[in-house]
Parts: C-alpha cells; sequence; structure tokens
C-alpha cells in the first residue's frame, strides 16, 4: 500500500478566502475599509448589526454594499424589510468598478494628496517631503470588490442573481443559477425576460399595496396579524413545518424565521459542502413596525433563533436596527441585543447635530462606534489599529477612515472647543459606553 | 496556554468545588474560560465532561480548544458529551424539542432531563464528572422566566451534592442587567467568577478583570471568603494573567 497520497485541495466558496490570522473562512462585507476592520471580512456563521444612524442613510449604504457584493460572488441572497421595499431596494444597487476603473480611482486620488504640497512645499521642515503621506484610510486588502454609488447595478446583472425577498407579505425569489446557464448575459432567453418582468411588476404592485395599506391602516396599530399571508411566487418557499402560535406574539418574526431556515436549509450552504453561501441581510429590524405589546421577548427569541440558524451553515447576515428607537422603548435591551450578534458597530451621524458644521469634523459625515467583535470560532478577537473612527460618505463611495482631528483649529480657543465636541478624553471611548460615574474613575492598571 | 488564568480562579485542581460560577458583564466576553475549563477537565483521565452549548456551537469550543492545544473530537462521545441546543434548533426548525412544550415540560425542565439522562449513563464509569453550561441568558432569550432559571440552577446545585466528584459550572452573560438572578445562582456554590470590562475603557494590552470570590467558611454568624482580582489578556493561543499594577502604560 502506498503512503504517498494526492493532495486534494477542496474548491472555496466563491468570495470566501481564509484569513491568514484566525484561519477562519471570511467573505467581504462589500465596503472595503469595513473589511479591513474587520479583520479582512466577516467570518462565516457571523452576524453582524449595524445600528442606524438617526436618518438611515448610511446604514442603507452599507447594507447595499452588502447586497452587492453578494450579487458579484454570485452567492445566494436573502433581503427581508418591512420598512423598505426589498425589490425596490435591489434595484438601487451600486455598480460594480472594472480592476482598470479601480486603480484610475486610486491614482486619482494619490494625485489630489501630492498635488497641495508639491505646491506650497515644506521649507523649514523639509526632510518630510521624502516621507510617504499618511493614507488614513483603512486600507483594503484583496478581497470583495469596489462600488460606485453614484451608479446603480446593471439589471441585468440583477436578474442573474440568486435573490429572495421578504416584505412581510410575500416571499419573492427570482432564482437562476447563471452557472448552469449556457446562455450569455446580453443574450437572455425571452422566457426569463418574461419572468423578470413579472417580478418587476410584482414589485410595483406590492410597492402600491403597501402604500394602500398604509392609508387605509391610519393610525392603527402596526400588528397586523390577520392580512398577512406567505405567498410564494417562483420560489421554493414552500412551507414545511407549521409554526407555534404560541412561538412568537407577533407572526411576523416566525415567517421570517421559517422563510430564512428554509433558505439555509439548502444542502449547497451544508458546511461540509462549501458549495454556495448565503448572504441573509434584514434592513430596519425592530423598527416600529414591529412593535407590538411583546416586541422585546419576541425580537430577543427570534434574534437567538436567527444566531443558531446562522451560525449552522455557510451563511452570513447582517442585520440593521434602530438601536436609538430600541433603546427609548427599553434601554436593557440594547445590551442584550448586542450580546447576540457577533459583531455590533453604531453610525452616528453628524446630520442634524451641531457637529456637521464643526471645524473639526468637517471632513467627516459621522463617527463610527465599535461596539462588539466576537471571538468566533477562535480565542482572540482581531482588533484594529484603532476604536476611534469615523467615516465619510463621498460622491462614489462610503469611506471608513481614523478620527484625525486637525492639527490646529483655527478659533483661539481650540482646546475648550475640542473638548466640547469630543468629550473628556479616555481610552479607546468609541467601543465601550462608559457610565457617567464610572468616567471619573481611576485607570485599572 | 492556559493554566494561568485556571491557576487564579482556583480552578486548576483535579477535584473542583461543587458550583462554579461566572458572571459576565454586558460587553464583555468571558467564553474564553469555558474553552480554558473545558481543556483542563478532558485532560484529566477518565473525568467525565458534559458541555451544554447555549452561547456557542460545539465548533466554537473544538477551533478555540485546538488554539489552546487539545482536540476535543478526540474526547466526544467518550469523556465528552455536548448537547447543543443550537445545533439542534438549527436542524429541527420549529419542530426542535427547545421551541416546542412538549410533553409539558418547560424550556429548564427539559434541559435539566437531558443532563440527567447524560448523567445516568456516563457518571459511573468517571472519576470525576462535570458539567458547564455556557450561557444561562439564552434561556431568558428562549422564553424561561426569572423563576425558571433559578429552579434549573437550584437542580442542578442539587445534582452536586447528590453525585460525589460531580462539579457544576455555569456562566450567565449580561449579569448587570439579571443581577437578582446572577446573585441567587452565584449564592448556590462557593466559587464566583466575575468578567468585568475595564473602566477606564480599553487598552491594547489588557482585555478585562477577573474578579474571583471563594467562600472559605461559612459559618454561623459570619462568613470567611477571599477575593482576588486580576487582569486578563486573551490571546490568540492562549491567555495571559496579570496583576494590577503590573502592567503600564508604554510611553
Amino acid at each position: 500500500m502506498r503512503s504517498f497520497r494526492n493532495r486534494t485541495v477542496q474548491k472555496p466558496i466563491r468570495g470566501t478566502r481564509t484569513s491568514p490570522h484566525t484561519a477562519q473562512v471570511i467573505t467581504s462585507s462589500g465596503n472595503p475599509s469595513l473589511d479591513t476592520i474587520l479583520g479582512g471580512g466577516l467570518p462565516i456563521g457571523s452576524i453582524f448589526l449595524c445600528e442606524e444612524d438617526r436618518f438611515v442613510t448610511h446604514a442603507k449604504v452599507l447594507a447595499k454594499y452588502f447586497l452587492a457584493e453578494g450579487v458579484l460572488s454570485k452567492q445566494k441572497i436573502f433581503l427581508g424589510s418591512l420598512d423598505d421595499l426589498p425589490a425596490e431596494m435591489l434595484r438601487r444597487l451600486p455598480r460594480p468598478l472594472t480592476d482598470v476603473e479601480v486603480e484610475v480611482e486610486q491614482r486619482e486620488e494619490q494625485e489630489a494628496q501630492s498635488e497641495p504640497l508639491d505646491k506650497n512645499g515644506l521649507r523649514i521642515a523639509w526632510r518630510y517631503n521624502d516621507l510617504p503621506l499618511v493614507n488614513s484610510e483603512q486600507a483594503p486588502t484583496k478581497i470583495g470588490h469596489h462600488f460606485n454609488l453614484m451608479e446603480h447595478m446593471d439589471p441585468k446583472k440583477l436578474y442573474y442573481a440568486n435573490t429572495t425577498v421578504w416584505d412581510g407579505y410575500k416571499t419573492i425569489g427570482v432564482q437562476e443559477d447563471i452557472s448552469s446557464s449556457s446562455t450569455s448575459v446580453n443574450e437572455a432567453p425571452k422566457e426569463m425576460q418574461e419572468i423578470w418582468d413579472g417580478f418587476i411588476q410584482s414589485v410595483e404592485a406590492l410597492a402600491d399595496g403597501e402604500n394602500n395599506n398604509e392609508q387605509s391602516e391610519g393610525t392603527a396599530s402596526n400588528t397586523n396579524t390577520t392580512n398577512t399571508t406567505t405567498t410564494t411566487t417562483t420560489t421554493d418557499t414552500q412551507s414545511s413545518s407549521v409554526i407555534d402560535p404560541n412561538m412568537f406574539h407577533n407572526s411576523r418574526y416566525g415567517r421570517l424565521l421559517q422563510d430564512i431556515q428554509q433558505l439555509l436549509r439548502d444542502k449547497s450552504f451544508n458546511p461540509g459542502a462549501k458549495k454556495n453561501l448565503c448572504r441573509v441581510c434584514l434592513t430596519s429590524l425592530g423598527s416600529p413596525l414591529w412593535y407590538d405589546e411583546h416586541f422585546g421577548e419576541d425580537l430577543l427569541k427570534f434574534l437567538t433563533i436567527l444566531m443558531a440558524s446562522v451560525r449552522s451553515c455557510n451563511s452570513v447576515c447582517f442585520i440593521t436596527m434602530p438601536m436609538h428607537l430600541i433603546a427609548k422603548y427599553d434601554t436593557t435591551l440594547v445590551p442584550k441585543i448586542r450580546q447576540l450578534v457577533d459583531y455590533a458597530v453604531e453610525l452616528e451621524s453628524f446630520a442634524g447635530s451641531d457637529r456637521e458644521t464643526h471645524p473639526a469634523f468637517k471632513e467627516y459625515s459621522g463617527l463610527l462606534h465599535l461596539h462588539k467583535m466576537t471571538a468566533l470560532n477562535t480565542l482572540a478577537v482581531h482588533m484594529p489599529e484603532t476604536t476611534d473612527l469615523a467615516f465619510k460618505l463621498r460622491r462614489k463611495k462610503f469611506v471608513i477612515e481614523k478620527l484625525h482631528l486637525p492639527p490646529e483649529l483655527q478659533e483661539s480657543s481650540s482646546s475648550t472647543a475640542s473638548n466640547d465636541i469630543m468629550g473628556p478624553a479616555k481610552c479607546g471611548g468609541n467601543v465601550l459606553p462608559i457610565n457617567s460615574n464610572q468616567a471619573s474613575a481611576s485607570l485599572d492598571f | 496556554m492556559a493554566a494561568s488564568v485556571l491557576l487564579a480562579c482556583g480552578l486548576n485542581e483535579q477535584k473542583l468545588p461543587g458550583f462554579v460560577h461566572i458572571s459576565e458583564e454586558s460587553n464583555v466576553d468571558g467564553s474564553f474560560l469555558i474553552s480554558c475549563i473545558l481543556g483542563q477537565r478532558l485532560r484529566i483521565s477518565n473525568a467525565g465532561t458534559l458541555l451544554v452549548c447555549l452561547q456557542h456551537h460545539y465548533q466554537h469550543y473544538f477551533n478555540a480548544g485546538m488554539r489552546l492545544g487539545y482536540n476535543c473530537n478526540i474526547f466526544l462521545g467518550k469523556t465528552l458529551n455536548v448537547i447543543d441546543v443550537l445545533s439542534d434548533m438549527a436542524n429541527e426548525g420549529f419542530d426542535s424539542k427547545w421551541l416546542k412544550t412538549a410533553d409539558g415540560l418547560t424550556l429548564t425542565e427539559q434541559l435539566i432531563e437531558d443532563i440527567r439522562a447524560q448523567l445516568a449513563s456516563n457518571y459511573s464509569n468517571r472519576n470525576s464528572y462535570t458539567i458547564l453550561i455556557d450561557n444561562l441568558s439564552i434561556l431568558f432569550n428562549l422564553g424561561a422566566s426569572k423563576v425558571q432559571v433559578q429552579q434549573f440552577c437550584q437542580s442542578l446545585a442539587a445534582l452536586a451534592k447528590e453525585y460525589e466528584n460531580l462539579t457544576v459550572i455555569t456562566k450567565l452573560s449580561n449579569s448587570d442587567i439579571h443581577q437578582l438572578t446572577d446573585n441567587n445562582v452565584a449564592k448556590l456554590g462557593n466559587v464566583r467568577i466575575q468578567v468585568l470590562r475595564l473602566k477606564s475603557g480599553v487598552f491594547r494590552e489588557v482585555d478585562g478583570k477577573l474578579l474571583i470570590e471563594r467562600v472559605l467558611d461559612e459559618g454561623s454568624y459570619a462568613c470567611e471568603e477571599t477575593r482576588k482580582e486580576v487582569l486578563y489578556k486573551v490571546n490568540d493561543r492562549n491567555v495571559k494573567i496579570f496583576n494590577p499594577g503590573e502592567v503600564g502604560v508604554k510611553v
């Protein structure tokens, strides 16, 4: 018997790679700078919670990045939302950049940064001229794609995407495996075009229906349990197990969970199979549309079962939640929710606040608070270089950078002004909320 | 790899106290303690261990164990048994016994029944036995009331008294929110380990603080107990312990 064995290397799942730091399989969140903060990307089986900014502008952008990355990597996508029209959101995904465009963009940025230096020239500290420019943007690693937020993704790409959407009323899926299709993207058969047209029409019908519902409901309670029936359209989302009516007080949680579980039970997402990855995206979960008397209980139970499902297969989950509203409903829910997710990031937008016009923050759109990072399937968690992070929503892209205050603020009382805005200095104040009574406590070490 | 943290907690001996409770504050991850204790118990020959996975899957503990230098899979089915509630819920969906109150049993009653069944089949062959429950707060999320969780822990403490050389180790996260339950459960045993965050913020070289409280002698009028405070840092392949004052800010 030969001792030699042929080496069989298992093909990685599309759009994933093994992290050299943790040896975990990771996938891109869609945004290169967010990936860098997370240590390369989201580990498979993890749940990422994005705590929404007050106007839900920036959290949606991150959700779109997450979805767009899934479309490009030909992964299965599940998008659920009560507040947005999921199909409409899918149609507004950003356009991916080609490699050439990415190179051109990076070159332009470098040139734009170097221009003012060349013009002025350093006369006193001239030796600093030779040093490379400090790029505070979180450096992207080679995973995932780059996107242009100004333009929408080609509908043909979406047409071939393996997508299921849930809006609280219906579950609609458009499933076509591009790998099994011999026709090119430009030559989509007429039958498929008809399916796509039907899909678009159903989206529009849903939009009309939702508007009508909103008008008819008026100020009535949002906990609608009678007029919601799960309808299956062109998908395999047929109910297999009956939901125990006592399980959730709000039946929407049960239906959403059932659809997700049914999707994740597919053999292609089996951890051993390593064939495909499922991206589950839930936007504005826990918004007032989900409220009822037992909101907290239902939400925690839902997240616990979701956590169990996502960790058991090849999937990643991206959730956006209006945590500032949930905190007003019940303060204790916030740490309980954060405990059930693997990554919790809060986007604090400057829009509508004093900081919007403050010179210290003129470069940024808001602050990014890193509340939780879990060591999933490993012992130690990756910690980014710094936890003082800010984000910018540029014309074409969403960038997360290290927070830099300008060298000197123009006001004479700059130190007091910056203190007013920043609050008292503390170590990594972005990571953990510190109680006001503990803030003045002495250092622990 | 994890000897120092176990030594600090007094859990490095072959014979452990009957009931040990780990309280985990919000925004702190103390699951490394479960991995450390699990590794220590598996290394003792003929010592049985039952792992009840409520927060993490078994796979997580396997991977974390590999980082700490032990392989759970070698012991699985022999000295290590697992009740993986999360996997069961994922596989069975809404038909899972943890989500349905079948046979009139509540979630905690169902769990204690399963633990008893495991104990009945495995305890007699082992010199000692350890039950590790990784997060009691998940029981709250799945619908258990405070009273039910309290009764569940009392049943576990009763088991520890009933069986010789049986140790029950429980962990409760968000202990600052579930303060009442946390204190009541901690009172069932003699050792309590609190995993606390640093009050002053975040430090790259220290992750948090362990406060170890051990009751030495519970007399009629006075209770003699020791309190020990250490700082910890979880690294990729080990856990380091520092005494307060040992680590300073390097300029």
